[in-house]
């Protein structure tokens, strides 16, 4: 991609650094779930509401990620913004668009996390540079240790983005030029797989709460309901 | 056998026990075996309230351990036996020889480790204390939850931390 | 230590509560969020005697930036306990058995409030939100205003029950939304995702009864897989497969 190119995507990048910042670093207040990303990121490009529909598809396969302490787990802010910024480049009815935007970003969440590792290896290294300071009492030293962190954190979560994006834009434009699939066919094959996922997670979190799956289950017998009634 | 899992970790109760171990394995109860633990209240107090109220949990020493560890065998119910550090656990071992499989779940930075795995960092004595259980035939792996990959004692030890 | 905790100033409770935002700022596998600790604490840690040059304070900061990990929401209630500690010269030997012991359960128990309860029920509320038809706005601040209310409440309720009990803060943790509400909450997401799945399903794929009862049917076989692969693979890095093998036919075909 040449720099003409790149230059309209900046805003997505700049938009995928703050959120992927909000996925641990600051301020966490879940900006960077995909429902929200990815809704963000169609708003940008001028259709939230398309953001907003890949941004579901993400966020049945962020409901299996659970962020304990040191565990590993995909990076989901950046991810959206980046599915919700291919899939916004598609007009409505594109055969391929959702299913490729959501494999795209599913690969961004997987590079993201592989990058948090990193920076979590490389914000030690910065804290053992500081210790001897913070051992005298230096405050500023903690504070230069957590700017840096958070600094590191934002650029990581931009590069991603950015990364991505111009990996993926072209061949996603290739993609969809002779994709096979019907839209409808296409689209029920995405919301399939996410929707499973999201089921898998949830029946996990029902094993250690008497009575759960029942009421999981009640969930799922209603909600067909309500979705058959509406087809 | 009902005491399935024994665990090292230097946060005993917490997140990746509570719910990454306890929900896919339906823990029924925890044993924290700890002397000094088992010897203070308020202590006690703290990890109760991380433990949720449908999982029973005792807090006993090494030798209160091993005399109750017929009971926790003969109980119907899935337990995890958990010590914060090698050094207990080599002992109960040691006494307990039916205890036979030990994860690594958690040891963390102090002074005198070397990092390892991502979550494992391990002292000499340490080490060690490791290579003297798995002489004696217990298994020795790391995995710090259900979904992530098991390492052999052998690959944590020769780990530099990067996996 | 004394029953009253000593007063401070309003500017160093801001400056300490927005620092909890960024607890997480410098997290490693080394001291985890140890750092973040000592940065959360240190506008209180001034007033410790001899101010900012005082060898209490250069004491304090070491201690505190050590090893440290627990739910970043509820570790503000270590930050209140720990400042509060500090502030009334608790033996040093004793601030670090509680660093020990807290850690763990704060998060244990933030793990399960928040992260396997609060936050799937919020994320189902969207969802379902969405499949009902509310607009991108309302489903962003219905999402956003439910979530954000129990994360800034519990930073904030953290804090202040740290502070006022200090060490001795076991007791007061002992209340029903950590003791009791995760369970209610899992049973509620269970119910809320159940119906939101099917109902957020169809939102995408449009309307069509065949087309949803087939996409349906495949959940329930493929979410069984997923299960049972569980250990093996993670559901995103099937789905991954899944998706380029459908992506591969569709772009050769």
């Amino acid at each position: 991609m040449s720099l003409a190119e790149l230059l309209p995507l900046s805003p997505f990048v700049v938009l995928g650094a703050v959120l992927g910042l909000d996925v641990v670093a600051f301020p966490q207040v879940m900006l960077s779930r995909p429902i929200v990303a990815a809704t963000l990121a169609g708003a940008l490009a001028g259709a939230p509401l398309r953001g907003l529909t890949i941004g579901v598809a993400l966020e049945f396969f962020a409901l299996e990620a659970m962020p304990f302490g040191s565990s590993r787990y995909p990076e989901w802010g950046s991810a959206a913004v980046v599915g919700g910024a291919v899939f916004t480049r598609a007009s409505e009815g594109t055969a391929g668009a959702m299913t490729v935007a959501v494999l795209i970003a599913l690969i961004a969440a997987g590079v993201g996390g592989t990058s948090m590792h990193l920076l979590r290896r490389l914000n030690a290294a910065v804290a053992r540079r500081q210790q001897a300071r913070i051992a005298r009492g230096s405050g500023s030293a903690v504070t230069v240790v957590q700017l840096t962190g958070l600094t590191i954190d934002l650029i990581r979560a931009g590069a991603v983005t950015a990364l991505v994006l111009a990996i993926a834009v072209p061949l996603y434009d290739r993609a969809l030029a002779g994709f096979a699939f019907s839209p409808v066919a296409s689209r029920a094959v995405v919301v399939g797989t996410a929707a499973s996922v999201g089921l898998a997670a949830v029946w996990k979190v029902t094993q250690s709460t008497a009575g759960a799956r029942w009421y999981l289950l009640a969930g799922l017998l209603l909600g067909f309901g309500v979705a058959w009634g509406i087809a | 056998m009902t005491l399935e899992l024994l665990r090292i970790d230097d946060r005993l109760i917490h997140g990746q026990v509570v719910v990454g171990w306890g929900q896919p394995c339906q823990i029924g109860f925890f044993v924290l075996v700890d002397d000094a633990i088992a010897g203070a209240e308020w202590e006690q107090e703290l990890y109760r309230m991380g433990t949720p109220p449908e999982i029973a949990i005792e807090f006993v020493t090494v030798d209160q351990a091993i005399e109750r560890w017929p009971r926790y065998q003969a109980d119907p119910r899935v337990g995890m036996l958990l010590t914060g550090d090698v050094e207990t656990m080599d002992r109960l071992t040691a006494a307990a020889p039916a205890l036979s499989q030990v994860t690594i779940g958690g040891l963390h930075m102090k002074p005198g480790r070397v990092q390892r795995m991502r979550f494992v960092f391990l002292s000499p004595e340490e080490e060690a204390r490791l290579r003297a259980m798995a002489a004696r035939g217990v298994m020795v792996v790391a995995q710090d939850v259900p979904s992530a990959p098991v390492t052999s004692l052998e690959a944590v030890l020769a780990g530099d931390g990067t996996a | 230590m004394s029953d009253l905790p000593p007063r401070l100033p309003m500017r160093t409770w801001l400056a300490v509560c927005s620092r909890l935002f960024a607890m997480q700022g410098a997290f490693n596998y080394e001291t985890m969020i140890g750092n973040g600790i000592a940065f959360a604490m240190e506008p209180a840690l001034r007033r410790l005697p001899g101010g900012p040059r005082g060898p209490a304070y250069a004491a304090a900061l070491g201690r505190h930036s050590g090893y440290f990990n627990a739910h970043p929401y509820l570790a503000s209630v270590a930050v209140g306990a720990l400042m509060r500690a500090e502030l009334d010269g608790v033996p040093a030997a004793q601030i670090e058995r509680f660093r020990v012991a807290a850690a763990g359960p704060l998060g244990s128990v933030g793990d399960r409030l928040v992260w396997a309860g609060w936050l799937p029920l919020c994320s189902a509320s969207a969802l379902l939100a969405f499949g009902l038809g509310a607009s991108p706005l309302l489903v962003l601040l219905l999402f956003l205003t439910l979530y954000n209310v129990m994360h800034v409440g519990l930073r904030i309720w953290g804090l202040h029950t740290g502070w006022v009990h200090g060490l001795r803060v076991a007791r007061a943790l002992d209340v029903w939304i950590l003791r009791r509400a995760p369970a209610h909450m899992g049973r509620a997401t269970a119910l809320v995702a159940g119906v939101a799945l099917p109902v957020a399903a169809h939102g995408i794929i449009g309307p069509g009864r065949a087309l949803l009862g087939v996409v349906l049917g495949g959940v329930a076989v493929s979410a069984a897989t997923v299960t049972a692969l569980r250990g093996k693979a993670e559901g995103w890095q099937i789905a991954i497969l899944v998706l380029l093998g459908f992506t591969l036919a569709g772009v050769v075909r």
